[in-house]
């Protein structure tokens, strides 16, 4: 169904984020070598660099597109504590004839004193909106007033989330049935600090943020998450990447005319998946919210779909160097149901210790093996062994 | 020594080879799956590689550690530490190098016996080989051996050496003399040569990391440590040394030793192995004791200037290889990011790759570029391939928007040819909405019908679905037919009425007209092929004998069904006898037909009248069939009854086929909210939704929000045309969405815009004709506005008047200025059209300042060096297609 080919990146390092534009004929690629690369995709559907340049000073996480209706503008975030907005402006004319384009910051946003881990502009009804979070917890919200002047920029909220922010991703449902939402990921990897994944709310009366759901079943680290885009739908969808990909579903419950508080949903979960067999780093979906894509450290990327009973199952696996999968399986935990019955067993006794590594094993550590080297050494090997003479 | 803690060392030289090394040595060598070479014996060590044992090695009891020669001759050398403090050289594998067989079972006795607990050769001189050893009293625990020094004099020791080596004759390879004995009063845990010169030697000592220079033995270099375990140097940095102690890693810089540059964050259980990757800058990974995860550390080197300290960035990532649980890993010398792990029991090995995170996104055209390492992979939804995988919904919305799916208001049923036609709900949903279209013969009998009840009404014109219209239901007659072809009278009611009638007309059964005719219908059916449904349909309407005869014709026809013909047998029996054989087997036998039609037929005949729940609530029948059975053989009570239980199951899955008994009402809206929700299809939900009346149904806030993404959808998608179609086709509906004028050219004299003057005519589109827009040159010129009768201005090309229509070429025909004709044809209405840059304020013809900036950036006025063009997002696509064409 899918076939991959490569494209020549020409970045000096990992590259951490791909984003496209609103109408996927523009890419924007970020990397540790601390540059942005903007790609164009020619009529034959070729990529072309036609901007990179260097925009931090220290490893970009994340890169993303504004609607084009501002223009375009992407904005970066990065190790280097800032989140910084670029526009690309009309160059000189031998630019054009090289077919390079020419970026330049509008802005940098310095509030945060840690890694910027994530930035997300907010939905296009919304106006031109920018979020951030950071390693310190911090989900800060700019809006630029003037959409016509990107250089300035007023943090309009701080959203104080406790814990180690990862990734940010907005409602995108335009629908006035659905007040702006925001969904904030955490890769705390303490499991005691309970849910991972918080949902605030804005509140038209309180002119706030205020939290609305807390997903508590998601204790592990939070990688990335992203709301299915909304389509009408009456409900929200939410895909997360922890040590499994996860899909939520969010319906929102009718609310009495005379409350204020924000919104409660009735929380499902929909599918839930480790064929990852690892970490899950990214999650994405398609323009419909029917097909989602996720990345683990398994070094695949996994296609899902939902059958028309919502049942969602994998499509498709793809290694990460674009070969094709042999078999269907695909996963490194896979070779070893060959190995016989007896490691099987062991294993499946291990399996609950993934998880929670610090309690499921300590029984384990028991067993003196230590101590048998130290038997070893003071008991020199004896000196006469009845040899095979 | 214990089995339970292996370990694994790669060959240096050999890519494919390793050894592991628990109670014996033993060398593998990896290989492909399925490859010639791999035996059958060969272990799976991932999907695509395997290992095949080539050697083992038992000769060397009491291992404590083990340490690969690390050049190229002789291969397969190994130095084994034991528990006793010596150090004993082997080899695997049948190598014929006469200098190996010489140093084979070379042995190296320290003084005192105490455990050997590290060792390492010299990288440079290869023939010094270090160990480390537990503490003695005050001897030293750092010995280095030069393994080409000949055999010791001391013929006493060697001479119980003799006793004490197994199957080693040779006292000649007994050597007692250490060429360095450094590290007095001390024991070695740990031990690494320094690259940065081959005479440094790092040892872990009991509490402090030692640097020793066998220059001038009697210095050395320490710090106080705890972290003395491990120590190992990276292979990308000679300077940046890791150890650890207890579950905590420190990275030390050896040009400031004094204390740790960096620690990791501590793990909860000890740590058991650290390695540096040889094939990637600055990857750390580390293991700990019963632990089924590898973490790995990603130190990037980047000195963030702000702040005063300079902390690299580290991303922290644990990998698990396999469930089990972990007793070694070893990187693979040059292969990117591979180790093989081997587990703690029973000798499990797994061939892993350490896999970059791969960061990805969806583009509004469904294709999927993600990022691996360095790499970039972009991947489309292939066309072909398996063509039993369903398409993507937005992959088929956007087929359906190029082929004007929707768009067929006259012949409404068409609709679903355009979606595909291979969906049956769609299907059923654009039939279903075929009554509007006043062309349709059926709708103009539906509309008097509904006219003649709600006079003037509004929603004459609006469907508002079978439900309604049998609520409404009045004056039903029941009578009881008997059996054509059979004389006796049955006891099967039937029911009549006028809206009875006009939904079975819905439902497609019958055409217009007082009596019920369905001959028409299954006449159809049979030129479709679809045999079974004609002949439950025959049935139903108590003609036997037709039915019987449809299922004949079926089994004749070509690629018919054979079977049929039995089904028909089986139908010829029928009797209403309570009691009968054959009652009792239909009903017994029904439920194994693989043809819902066929099923339905039998639930009908053996079904009591009144109880015909084996038809109504057979899913895989079509609604529509349903329905107008329902509308038949239900009474006034049962009637509503089952369709508002339909209803809402129809509500409930979502599905299209409801739309039949709900119509474009609010019980339409909210059973297209949950296909919505189901399938995301909006295009359809628009176009249906469209059509209901314009007050009730299409001001729905969700109604409007499909509206508003199938746009928003049709934008991502780059189909601006689609969308101004559906726009106009929007507008045409529903009046109100018509969006207001957006620009007017206003006079610079008065003000009033210049299409003032015609606002009077029903179209605002036209009002630009008169300015030679659209119509011919020789229609009348206006050149002045209408309201003040000052001239329009000029423009800056020809410098005519506005309004003066463009002659063909400006700049007296250059040749290269040809352009091909259909694009040249597709601007002609637009070259008299008033255009002008919003930043200069300088404009003219269309056409002429088209044509202007084909060959120029700077605006055509004197002195003006505004970029018009290139600041329009759309003037650069002019130029990209330009530039590609050419």
């Amino acid at each position: 169904m899918f076939v991959a080919r490569s494209i020549a990146a020409d970045h000096k390092d990992l590259i951490h984020d791909v984003s496209y534009d609103f109408h996927g004929r523009r890419m924007a690629t970020c990397s540790s070598d601390q540059s942005v690369k903007v790609w164009d995709k020619s009529e034959s559907g070729e990529w072309h660099c036609t901007a990179s340049w260097k925009t931090h000073s220290g490893s970009v996480w994340r890169v993303t597109w504004a609607h084009p209706e501002f223009g375009q503008v992407l904005a970066s975030c990065s190790f280097d504590r800032t989140a910084a907005v670029w526009e690309e402006i009309v160059g000189e004319s031998n630019d054009k004839q090289r077919g390079q384009s020419h970026w330049i910051k509008r802005t940098t946003l310095v509030d945060s004193r840690t890694s910027v881990t994530d930035v997300k502009f907010a939905p296009k009804h919304m106006g031109l909106m920018l979020t951030t979070c950071s390693a310190d917890g911090v989900v800060r919200v700019y809006e630029a007033p003037d959409v016509m002047n990107l250089s300035q920029w007023s943090l309009q909220h701080e959203i104080s989330c406790k814990l180690s922010c990862s990734c940010i991703s907005w409602n995108p449902s335009s629908s006035r049935a659905h007040p702006p939402m925001i969904a904030v990921g955490s890769d705390d990897s303490n499991v005691m600090y309970g849910g991972k994944v918080q949902i605030y709310e804005y509140n038209d009366n309180t002119r706030k943020y205020a939290k609305a759901e807390t997903l508590m079943t998601v204790t592990d680290a939070v990688h990335d998450i992203a709301f299915s885009p909304n389509l009408g739908r009456s409900f929200h969808v939410l895909a997360i990447a922890t040590k499994d990909v996860r899909i939520f579903k969010l319906v929102p419950l009718r609310k009495e005319s005379s409350s204020t508080g924000p919104t409660k949903f009735e929380v499902q979960i929909v599918a839930q998946f480790d064929n990852h067999n690892s970490q899950v780093w990214r999650v994405s979906w398609n323009i419909t919210s029917t097909l989602l894509a996720s990345s683990g450290d398994d070094g695949c990327v996994r296609l899902w779909k939902a059958n028309y009973m919502d049942n969602w199952k994998c499509t498709g696996i793809l290694k990460g160097d674009g070969s094709p999968v042999n078999g269907s399986s695909g996963q490194p935990g896979a070779m070893n149901t060959m190995v016989g019955s007896a490691v099987q067993t062991s294993q499946n006794e291990a399996l609950p210790s993934v998880g929670r590594p610090e309690l499921a094993t300590d029984c384990l550590t028991a067993l003196p093996s230590l101590g048998l080297t130290d038997t070893a050494a003071l008991t020199p090997p004896p000196p006469s062994l009845p040899g095979p003479d | 020594m214990s089995g339970s803690k292996p370990d694994i060392l790669w060959s240096p030289h050999h890519a494919d080879r390793y050894v592991i090394c628990d109670s014996e040595l033993g060398l593998y060598r990896i290989g492909p799956v399925g490859s010639g070479e791999t035996k059958a014996g060969a272990l799976p060590l991932s999907v695509e590689t395997a290992a095949t044992l080539l050697a083992i090695n038992s000769d060397t009891p009491y291992m404590k550690c083990v340490a690969w020669y690390p050049k190229h001759e002789p291969e397969c050398l190994l130095a084994v530490g034991q528990a006793n403090g010596r150090v004993v050289l082997t080899s695997l594998g049948q190598s014929h190098n006469s200098k190996c067989k010489e140093l084979m079972g070379k042995e190296f006795v320290p003084k005192h016996a105490r455990q050997c607990n590290t060792l390492a050769w010299n990288p440079v001189d290869s023939n010094w080989l270090a160990a480390g050893l537990d503490k003695h009293r005050a001897d030293f625990s750092v010995l280095i051996w030069d393994i080409s020094s000949k055999f010791s004099p001391e013929a006493s020791v060697a001479a119980e050496k003799i006793r004490l080596s197994s199957g080693d004759t040779d006292s000649g390879l007994v050597v007692t003399k250490p060429l360095y004995e450094l590290g007095q009063n001390d024991a070695c845990l740990s031990l690494c040569w320094l690259p940065r010169d081959q005479k440094l030697l790092l040892a872990g000592m009991h509490r402090n990391l030692a640097i020793f220079d066998l220059r001038n033995t009697s210095q050395k270099t320490f710090v106080n440590t705890k972290a003395i375990q491990g120590v190992t140097v990276d292979p990308h940095f000679p300077d940046r040394v890791a150890s650890f102690f207890e579950g905590q890693v420190a990275i030390w810089d050896l040009r400031k030793f004094e204390k740790p540059v960096l620690t990791l964050t501590e793990q909860p259980k000890p740590l058991t192995k650290v390695a540096w990757c040889p094939t990637r800058m600055g990857l750390l990974a580390t293991l700990t004791r019963d632990s089924n995860i590898i973490r790995l550390y990603d130190m990037q080197h980047t000195p963030t200037p702000i702040g005063d300290e300079t902390e690299p960035t580290i991303i922290e990532r644990s990998v698990q290889p396999s469930n089990s649980l972990i007793g070694s890993f070893a990187w693979h010398p040059t292969s990117q990011n591979r180790m093989v792990v081997v587990s703690a029991a029973n000798r499990v090995m797994t061939d892993f790759t350490v896999f970059e995170r791969i960061s990805l996104a969806w583009s509004s055209t469904t294709s999927l570029m993600w990022a691996c390492g360095r790499h970039l992979y972009e991947c489309a939804e292939g066309v072909g391939g398996e063509g039993t995988v369903e398409k993507d919904i937005a992959t088929k919305m956007r087929q359906r928007a190029q082929s004007r799916y929707g768009h067929d208001t006259v012949q409404v049923w068409k609709n679903h040819l355009l979606a595909g036609g291979d969906d049956p709900q769609l299907k059923s949903l654009w039939y279903t909405l075929v009554p509007f279209p006043m062309q349709v013969s059926l709708m103009k009998q539906y509309t008097e019908d509904v006219e003649q009840k709600q006079q003037g009404s509004k929603q004459a014109l609006v469907y508002s679905g079978i439900k309604n219209i049998v609520k409404s239901s009045s004056g039903t007659t029941e009578n009881r037919r008997c059996w054509s072809g059979s004389d006796r009278q049955t006891d099967v009611p039937r029911f009549h009425s006028e809206e009875r009638s006009l939904a079975l007309r819905l439902c497609g059964w019958i055409n217009r007209g007082p009596d019920i005719n369905v001959e028409p219908f299954l006449r159809s059916l049979e030129g479709e092929g679809e045999w079974e449904r004609a002949a439950a349909v025959a049935l139903f309407n108590l003609d036997i004998r037709r039915a019987i005869q449809i299922l004949n014709k079926g089994a004749s026809a070509e690629r018919g069904d054979l079977n049929l013909n039995v089904v028909a047998m089986a139908l010829s029996g029928y009797t209403d006898e309570k009691s009968s054989l054959w009652r009792e087997m239909c009903s017994s036998l029904r439920l194994q037909l693989k043809n819902p039609y066929l099923c339905v037929m039998f639930a009908f005949l053996t079904s009591e009248p009144g109880t015909y729940d084996g038809v109504l609530y057979e899913s895989s029948v079509a609604v529509t069939d349903r329905v107008a059975f329902a509308c038949m053989f239900l009474n006034d009570a049962q009637l509503p009854r089952y369709m508002e239980k339909l209803t809402s199951e129809m509500k409930e899955v979502g599905n299209l086929e409801g739309i039949l008994l709900t119509g474009l009402t609010k019980d339409g809206v909210d059973l297209m909210e949950s296909y919505v929700d189901r399938t995301g299809d909006v295009q359809t939900a628009s176009f249906c939704m469209l059509k209901g009346s314009p007050g009730e149904v299409v001001k729905d806030p969700r109604v409007q929000c499909w509206i508003e993404n199938y746009r928003n959808l049709l934008d991502a998608w780059r189909f601006w045309h689609k969308r101004a179609e559906f726009d106009i086709h929007r507008s045409k509906l529903d009046p109100s969405s018509k969006p207001l004028a957006q620009v007017f050219v206003s006079c610079n004299f008065c003000g009033k815009s210049i299409s003032y003057s015609c606002s009077a005519m029903p179209h605002q589109g036209r009002g630009f004709s008169q300015y030679g827009v659209s119509g011919s040159p020789t229609k009348s010129k206006v050149t002045s506005c209408p309201g003040c009768r000052k001239p329009l201005p000029r423009c800056a090309l020809c410098l005519m008047n506005m309004g003066t229509p463009v002659s063909n070429c400006p700049g007296t025909g250059k040749s290269d200025e040809k352009v091909d004709l259909t694009r040249e044809n597709k601007l002609a209405q637009f070259n008299n059209w008033f255009t002008w840059c919003h930043n200069c304020r300088h404009g003219g013809h269309a056409g002429h300042i088209l044509s202007w900036f084909r060959d120029h950036t700077e605006c055509p006025v004197s002195a003006c060096t505004c970029k018009c063009m290139q600041l329009d997002t759309t003037g650069n696509l002019v130029f990209l297609s330009r530039s590609q064409s050419d």
